[in-house]
């Protein structure tokens, strides 16, 4: 069963043609993979996804929804959140308080209750806290709640960044170059941590990455995207033998000499 | 004597006994002088210190609360500066309460208003014009000026109307981004100041720049309020509940979202925070305090004139905000409480000893150099010092450190309940 | 009432280019400094008034010593001009030095603030060397140009009121435009010009070309400051009578010049300014009669910051700029 459908996105900046008819599937409780070359367009199909850019002409729609012309905020409480390409976290505040604004919008507390500290504030906000502190205890970061963000090493912030936006309780979670930047060893963590994720909280994963190893090992289905335009879809055994994925990330002449 | 220093910190009887001759002392000196400022200032000391100690939350309030409203005003009425040392304390309240106010909007959601004045105005004219004659110009029905009774409900109207300028100013100025918001605020505040100097015609609404004088004073159980000692009391009482509402507000929600936006506009959107509703709501909070104390001002003077409102002043409080610390709700307190009694005492002492030099003929200062006339190049000094060497202000703001056996008792208790949440996504409910 | 509108015309016009003159070369200011460090400098509209009273506090002396009635006007303006320039260029090459340059790294709150201390320190020390020196900080510099034009505009048509012109007037705009075509030239054409944009363009990869980014910077401020300071000279010899307070609304509305031919944009922040300048004396000519008197003369400062917001909410980048968006 498909979750998430986009048909025909296109965007353009300018003259600069970023996506070009873009179509694709994605699988209830599956782990998707974006791929492609720098400069491809992967993460301005995440930012149209995501309501950062609206698409110049195309459909997405989520569970049949469509979510064009959807502000940030609202395409994040119809279910879908996201990390970051380059880490945006909320640096000065304490790492708990990182995941509680992750949950920001399934809380329910009003003006008034917040300014008479009404008992079912209190509970909420209570029952907040516990929820955010078993996310951190769920990536490992539970030793550092009262840290600021900013003080915590590289992979520690990306597990920040995915225990943030698994806060927001999503039906799909967009990873945006998640192992950029960690060692082979953060590397296989965060392969288990996506995988366990996925099965738990029940989610579908779309996820762009650089890291073939670990693109190959998660991904059930893979999109690959090259000057804007996809180019090739399919389970990662195809992929890996497609003659115009390896042009495109090797260049015409590696296809005849292979 | 660093390991006496350590006890210190940790014995809070020592802490307690301090403290008591700390106040004991100065109270008595400040209730035995005839006007002794440095006495004053040196009681009001004693709150900072107070804040220093370990002791419980609670038993700080309860300490400041006697300290404020029965041994301050008790020990002052006995000198011939009772009404001055109350003035200075009524101003200092009515600073502190529109400093925590502009702290919402430029320290917590990270927002610069350079106009912040404009909703003090508001307030101040809410109260104005229908406490004078001044209503009847305009209004085609009732009796103008209304009676001092009224002045309790004016509080609460001025933090609404306030709050309404607020969101109003908001909706247009906060689609402007990062620097150019500190110049439309700016902008703003300028025009308010020119149109309430201007809007005595067509219609004779605010009396241009005459102002609107002899308001009526507040009335309560056929008291007229009119003493600086009575207004202690009134702005006491609002200044108490702005800074419990303040407090409220930063460790909810709404003030997490306030500093969310302040660190990462993107990532905050893409949590599902309303950037709009978020940046208007401070706006909106931040102005009321504003627009209450407005009303004070207006009621405690007895005249509303534009030059009360000037860039000057709004810069003044936004020194308070960054001398104190942005962000942080006890250094703005202290921050406005040191910049306030600046302005209205230690200047104006020093101005008076230097004009005593003067004209006792020991030394010869030019009226140029007078430090009454320095105000902005202090505020200036202040804030390019401040933003060099001490971005964080006076007292840092902290974040609040959560209790992490009680999480963990927590997470236990509800394990297996809480997590993996399998529910579906209620609707989002906004606020 | 279209009539009346169209006497004033002429007249509008002269005083309404001057003004422009004088927006477009501080606007430049703000522009640059923009372009090249996205930061307002809320300090220029000092810079600006602290040219205008060193200009007028040299001509003082000047009178004072005799010079000025043996030299001709033309001579020492160009001498006055040039010291001030010189001086107020370094004014401004000092303040990113204390005030801006340590801060780079810093939220972009922080140098704001700083701007706004400078800006207030500046307006106290020239006031406070003002009253020491004069016994009042409104000082009123002696009048170098007192020669008056009349265009008789009437006689070109008769819908129009003749219009008077100072020689002053010739001699700001005149001045503006020769210091406007000759920063043109410097940026558009020469290698620190070269530099100066590559900087703007991109920091860390023009300091990779071996491009010696602070000294850019400062001599980024060090123009945009001197154009400041000789436009402060220009304003007094127009206006006559300064005070300390004068670059605070004027730098304000230069500002909006600045955003309304679109920030980072040279050419048309002058475009702008005089933009701003005639809207401005039209309003100011006209308002009242437009309004059927509702509206003042004194609300053509509203007028001006109205421009500013609705600029900055309809067409942030500009008429002259390109839209930006934020990478995410």
């Amino acid at each position: 069963m498909s979750i998430l459908e986009v048909q025909n996105l296109s965007k353009k900046f300018g003259g600069l043609t970023a996506n070009q008819d873009v179509s694709m599937t994605v699988e209830k409780n599956s782990i998707t993979a974006v791929i492609g070359p720098n400069g491809a367009g992967k993460t301005t199909f995440f930012n149209m996804i995501t309501g950062v850019y609206q698409p110049t002409s195309g459909i997405i729609l989520l569970e049949n929804e469509k979510l064009n012309g959807l502000k940030p905020h609202v395409v994040c409480q119809r279910g879908i959140s996201r990390t970051f390409q380059n880490i945006r976290l909320f640096n000065e505040m304490t790492v708990l308080e990182n995941v509680m604004v992750g949950m920001h919008t399934h809380l329910k507390a009003g003006l008034f209750g917040i300014l008479f500290n009404l008992p079912t504030t209190r509970k909420e906000e209570l029952a907040t806290e516990i929820k955010a502190y078993q996310l951190l205890e769920y990536v490992g970061l539970d030793s550092f709640l009262n840290e600021k963000a900013c003080n915590l090493s590289y992979g520690a912030q990306r597990r920040l960044e995915i225990a943030r936006a698994i806060a927001a309780s999503p039906k799909i979670l967009l990873l945006d170059e998640p192992a950029a930047g960690m060692n082979p060893k953060e590397t296989k963590e965060l392969t288990q941590l996506i995988k366990k994720m996925r099965d738990e909280f029940n989610l579908t994963v779309l996820l762009i990455e650089h890291d073939m190893k670990l693109v190959m090992e998660i991904s059930e289905q893979i999109f690959v995207l090259d000057h804007g335009e996809k180019i090739a879809e399919g389970k990662p055994e195809d992929i890996r033998n497609n003659p115009k994925v390896i042009e495109a990330y090797l260049g015409s002449g590696a296809v005849h000499a292979g | 004597m660093k390991a006496l220093w350590k006890k210190y910190k940790q014995n809070k009887l020592a802490q307690g006994i301090f403290l008591l001759i700390y106040i004991g002392v100065t109270s008595l000196s400040l209730f035995l002088a005839q006007k002794s400022v440095t006495a004053f200032l040196l009681l009001l000391a004693s709150l900072l210190l107070l804040y220093f100690t370990s002791f419980k939350n609670l038993t700080k309030w309860l300490i400041a609360g006697v300290v404020l409203v029965f041994l301050l005003p008790f020990t002052a009425s006995n000198g011939d500066g009772y009404q001055s040392y109350m003035e200075v304390a009524t101003l200092v309240g009515i600073y502190i309460s529109m400093a925590l106010g502009l702290n919402i909007v430029v320290g917590m959601a990270g927002l610069l208003d350079l106009g912040f004045i404009a909703f003090f105005a508001v307030g101040a004219y809410t109260y104005g014009i229908f406490a004078t004659a001044q209503a009847n110009n305009f209004m085609p029905f009732g009796h103008f000026p209304l009676s001092g009774e009224s002045f309790w409900i004016f509080i609460l109207l001025g933090c609404f109307v306030a709050a309404l300028f607020g969101v109003l100013l908001g909706i247009p100025v906060l689609r402007v981004k990062g620097d150019y918001l500190a110049i439309v605020t700016l902008g703003f505040g300028e025009i308010i100041r020119i149109i309430f100097n201007n809007l005595d015609r067509p219609l004779n609404i605010t009396n241009g720049a005459m102002g609107l004088s002899s308001v009526t004073p507040p009335r309560l159980f056929g008291m007229d309020f009119i003493y600086p000692s009575q207004f202690y009391y009134v702005v006491l009482v609002i200044l108490i509940f702005t800074i419990f509402t303040v407090l409220r507000f930063e460790h909810s929600k709404i003030g997490r979202s306030w500093k969310a936006v302040r660190e990462n506009e993107i990532a905050a959107q893409a949590m599902g925070v309303p950037l709009v509703k978020t940046k208007l709501m401070a706006f909106a909070i931040g102005a009321s305090f504003s627009g209450m104390m407005g009303v004070v001002f207006a009621a405690k003077q007895a005249f509303v004139d534009p030059t009360s409102f000037t860039l000057l002043e709004s810069i003044t409080i936004l020194v308070m905000v960054i001398l104190g610390g942005m962000g942080s709700v006890p250094g703005v307190i202290l921050g406005a409480a040191v910049m306030t009694i600046l302005n209205l005492q230690v200047l104006t002492e020093v101005t008076n000893w230097l004009n005593q030099l003067s004209t006792s003929g020991a030394i010869s200062i030019p009226d140029a150099l007078s430090p009454s006339k320095m105000q902005r190049m202090i505020f200036g000094l202040l804030l390019i010092l401040f933003a060099l060497y001490r971005p964080q202000g006076l007292l840092p703001a902290r974040n609040r450190k959560y209790n992490e056996k009680a999480l963990q008792k927590g997470s236990k208790g509800a394990a297996g309940e809480t997590i993996p949440e399998q529910s579906p996504i209620e609707k989002a409910q906004e606020v | 009432m279209f009539n009346e509108v169209l006497h004033t015309i002429p007249q509008v016009l002269i005083d309404g280019l001057t003004l422009g003159a004088v927006y477009a070369v501080i606007a430049i200011g703000y522009t640059m400094v923009y372009g090249i460090l996205e930061l307002i400098n809320f300090a220029h509209g000092e810079i600006f008034m602290s040219g205008a009273f060193i200009g007028t506090a040299i001509l003082l002396v000047l009178t004072g010593i005799g010079w000025v009635s043996s030299l001709p006007a033309i001579v020492m303006l160009i001498a006055v001009l040039l010291i001030t320039a010189v001086l107020t260029g370094f004014l401004g090459m000092g303040i990113e030095r204390v005030a801006y340059r340590p801060l780079r790294n810093a939220p972009r709150l922080i140098p704001l603030i700083t701007a706004i201390g400078i800006s207030f320190l500046l307006q106290d020390i020239v006031r406070f060397i003002a009253e020491l020196k004069k016994g009042n900080y409104i000082v009123t510099g002696p009048s170098l140009f007192t020669h008056q034009l009349s265009i008789k505009a009437s006689s070109v048509s008769s819908i129009f009121n003749d219009a008077t012109i100072k020689t002053s007037f010739v001699i700001v705009l005149v001045t503006a435009v020769i210091m406007m075509i000759g920063l043109d030239l410097f940026v558009n054409r020469t290698k620190w010009g070269m530099a100066m944009r590559a900087v703007a363009q991109d920091r860390e990869t023009a300091s990779l070309m071996t491009i010696n980014v602070n000294k850019v910077i400062s001599i980024t401020f060090f123009i945009g400051s001197a154009l400041g300071g000789a436009t402060g000279v220009l304003f007094a010899v127009q206006y006559g009578t300064i005070d300390p307070y004068i670059g605070f609304i004027l730098g304000l509305k230069a500002f909006t010049a600045a955003v309304l031919g679109g920030i980072g944009n040279i050419r048309g922040a002058m475009f702008g300014g005089l933009l701003l300048g005639l809207l401005e004396m039209f309003a100011s000519a006209n308002l009242t009669l437009l309004s059927h008197g509702i509206f003042g003369a004194e609300y053509k400062d509203v007028f001006a910051f109205i421009i500013l917001i609705l600029v900055l909410l309809f067409k942030p980048e500009g008429l002259f700029g390109k839209p930006v968006t934020e990478k995410v």
